[in-house]
């Protein structure tokens, strides 16, 4: 596979991918927040069911604990774009893989061992 | 395993934010050094292809999920653990600030457990496996699965230091969790290796840089 289809292939992979992902993936706390839920007794370490209130209650009560309450409103939140359902979903992903693919493609570019 | 804000007190984030600038200028030092312009566009799929692939979380047993981190794949691609500190540096800077995944104030920790830690963990746990197993693909899936379950294990230690997560407890659910988390993180670094070197055999090759 030449230099030039490799990359459009690369590309078209991710893409894939990020169509893919808002009707595939697991809604699920990830384990860093299925760890959290359960020390905060939101769940138990290996049960199924998770109790929102006392997931809502535990997010209060981290920041009591860290005193870190730095709030931070991003435009897409959680991979959503308004209120667009699944469609937003799929856009945002789409949108920040192509971003990603251009913000890495510029920075590396200043980044690299300039030819010879 | 984005930490978000309120698990970390802002002092504290700030000691990993040094740290974090630390290694990514060191990865900036790498690229000017060893990432010649020919291998840019490859960075930017990687980068692509992982952010992609951290959408997709995948279902775990105790109602739970997990996605991969990629550290581990841009480094052993890119033959360095700096190419993974670049690549994740980048994703979690997006991740953070277009979509709210991963705090702000705790990004620096985010980079250091899954840039640095991702992208040293699997690429000298790749290069020591190989030496071992024979089969890069088994290395690679081994390294990743590594990666992964010693971020995991380094996110329970600060999240203890926070005051957030209680250290038994905290190593215990964290470790169980991301030691079946890895597997995806193995699985996935195993066959994407093993696409990208049916593909373009000679970027594997890792030639020396010759200077001048």
């Amino acid at each position: 596979m030449d230099r030039r289809a490799f990359i459009i292939a690369g590309i078209a992979a991710a893409l894939v991918i990020a169509v893919a992902a808002p009707f595939l993936a697991s809604g699920n706390p990830d384990g860093l927040e299925s760890a959290f839920f359960g020390i905060y007794g939101a769940k138990t370490l290996t049960g199924d069911e998770l109790d929102e209130d006392a997931a809502a209650l535990a997010e209060e009560q981290v920041v009591e604990k860290t005193g870190n309450a730095f709030a931070y409103e991003s435009p897409m939140p959680d991979y959503t774009l308004g209120d667009l359902g699944k469609p937003g979903e799929v856009a945002a992903v789409v949108l920040g893989t192509l971003v990603m693919f251009g913000l890495v493609y510029g920075v590396a570019r200043i980044a690299a061992r300039p030819g010879n | 395993m984005h930490i978000p804000d309120a698990f970390i007190p802002i002092g504290q984030s700030v000691i990993y934010w040094i740290i974090a600038l630390a290694f990514i200028i060191l990865s900036l030092r790498w690229a000017r050094k060893s990432m010649g312009e020919e291998r840019v566009p490859l960075v930017a799929v990687l980068a692509a292809g992982v952010f992609a692939i951290q959408a997709m979380n995948v279902p775990i047993p105790w109602g739970t999920s997990g996605h991969m981190v990629g550290a581990a794949l841009a480094a052993i691609v890119l033959g360095s653990p700096y190419a993974g500190v670049f690549v994740l540096t980048l994703v979690l800077l997006v991740q953070g600030v277009v979509f709210g995944d991963g705090g702000i104030t705790t990004m620096g920790a985010n980079i250091v457990n899954m840039g640095v830690v991702g992208g040293f963990v699997g690429y000298y746990g790749y290069a020591a496996l190989q030496g071992i197993v024979r089969s890069p693909y088994a290395a690679a899936f081994a390294a990743g699965w590594a990666s992964l379950f010693v971020s995991a294990i380094l996110c329970a230690g600060e999240l203890a230091v926070a005051g957030t997560f209680p250290l038994g407890f905290g190593l215990v659910s964290m470790g169980l969790y991301h030691a079946v988390i890895g597997v995806i993180e193995g699985g996935i670094t195993a066959v994407a290796l093993y696409l990208i070197s049916s593909a373009r055999p000679d970027i594997l090759e890792h030639p020396q840089v010759v200077s001048g």
